[in-house]
């Protein structure tokens, strides 16, 4: 009997933790990044199997690209960005792990900004960053679009420099989850 | 005449010159489709070799995985809740619990999801029962 009551009240214990842990996630998010400089051959690539997930009870939103899913236009810059660059064999992912700044779902009517504190790890380098994002909810789907800027030394990338006039110094990084309730 | 001669060669020389290099460097990307993969697994089998830190070798490698359909997204399947599998065309002929032998490229081990993901993948076959 008591044994009962004492399995019971765990129960209880994690059904309101698991209530507490509303989670929004996709595994088709965006991100698409570009590089180019006027009159070269544009340097831009998109990868639509990103992984993200946001926990709306704490705001913390964590997200993971696989570098090999990332696709260019032309194939050798492909297997240049996977081999030389961003050395994907070594290191096959990049990440993002943040907490969405004074995040209350269901303060969020329409688009709103906000920014996510956080940190990246692109190259097996570790790097805080805040990033803006723009963020509406639309029944069970909370979308996340953000825009930002990385430079590749920071994360000890390095461009030979007989290519480096072809491949700017500031990349655009534009990212967009379409996070379904699970 | 030899100055001439020597001319139309200098031009022959730099026109396959140029078409060597054009080719080299708009060449085209890799067609999974028509690779033959380099080994077939099992889908949980898979998941379990990255679990483990042993799927380094299967990185960017055209392969063959078998499972059931756990799990069907746009463009997607997920099979035995382990491998996630994107599709290079529409799929409209699976079902959930269909049996599918798939071939695509690995492009790695997802740990928000615990999961390996393909793209481009192709369905070679499937059963339903």
């Amino acid at each position: 009997m008591k044994n009962t009551i004492i399995l019971s009240i765990i129960y209880l214990a994690f059904m309101a933790t698991a209530i507490g842990q509303e989670k929004y996630a996709t595994k088709t998010g965006e991100i698409n990044f570009e590089a180019s400089v006027p009159s070269f051959e544009e340097v831009k690539a998109n990868n639509t199997n990103v992984s993200a997930v946001l926990e709306t009870a704490t705001g913390n939103f964590a997200a993971l690209a696989l570098m090999k899913g990332f696709r260019f236009k032309v194939a050798l810059m492909e297997e240049h960005f996977n081999e030389n660059y961003i050395e994907s064999s070594k290191y096959p992912k990049a990440t993002f792990k943040g907490t969405i700044q004074d995040f209350k779902l269901s303060e969020v009517s329409g688009k709103r900004e906000y920014l996510i504190k956080g940190t990246f790890n692109l190259h097996g380098v570790d790097k805080n960053f805040e990033v803006p994002a723009i963020i509406s909810v639309n029944g069970e789907v909370v979308m996340l679009t953000a825009h930002f800027v990385l430079q590749p030394e920071d994360f000890k990338i390095k461009i030979p420099s007989i290519v480096s006039n072809k491949i700017a110094k500031d990349v655009n990084v534009s990212v967009v989850f379409s996070l379904q309730k699970q | 005449m030899s100055k001439q001669r020597k001319f139309l060669i200098l031009i022959f020389i730099l026109l396959v010159g140029g078409y060597i290099g054009y080719n080299y460097v708009y060449q085209d990307h890799r067609d999974i489709q028509s690779e033959t993969s380099q080994i077939e697994i099992t889908a949980p089998y898979l998941l379990e070799r990255f679990k483990t830190n042993d799927g380094a070798a299967l990185l960017n490698k055209t392969i063959t995985v078998t499972g059931t359909i756990t799990n069907m997204e746009e463009g997607a399947v997920t099979l035995d809740e382990s491998v996630y599998a994107s599709f290079s065309e529409q799929i409209s002929e699976l079902n959930t619990n269909d049996k599918v032998v798939i071939k695509g490229r690995c492009i790695g081990y997802d740990e928000l999801f615990e999961i390996v993901k393909l793209d481009q993948c192709s369905l070679l076959n499937k059963t339903n029962d």
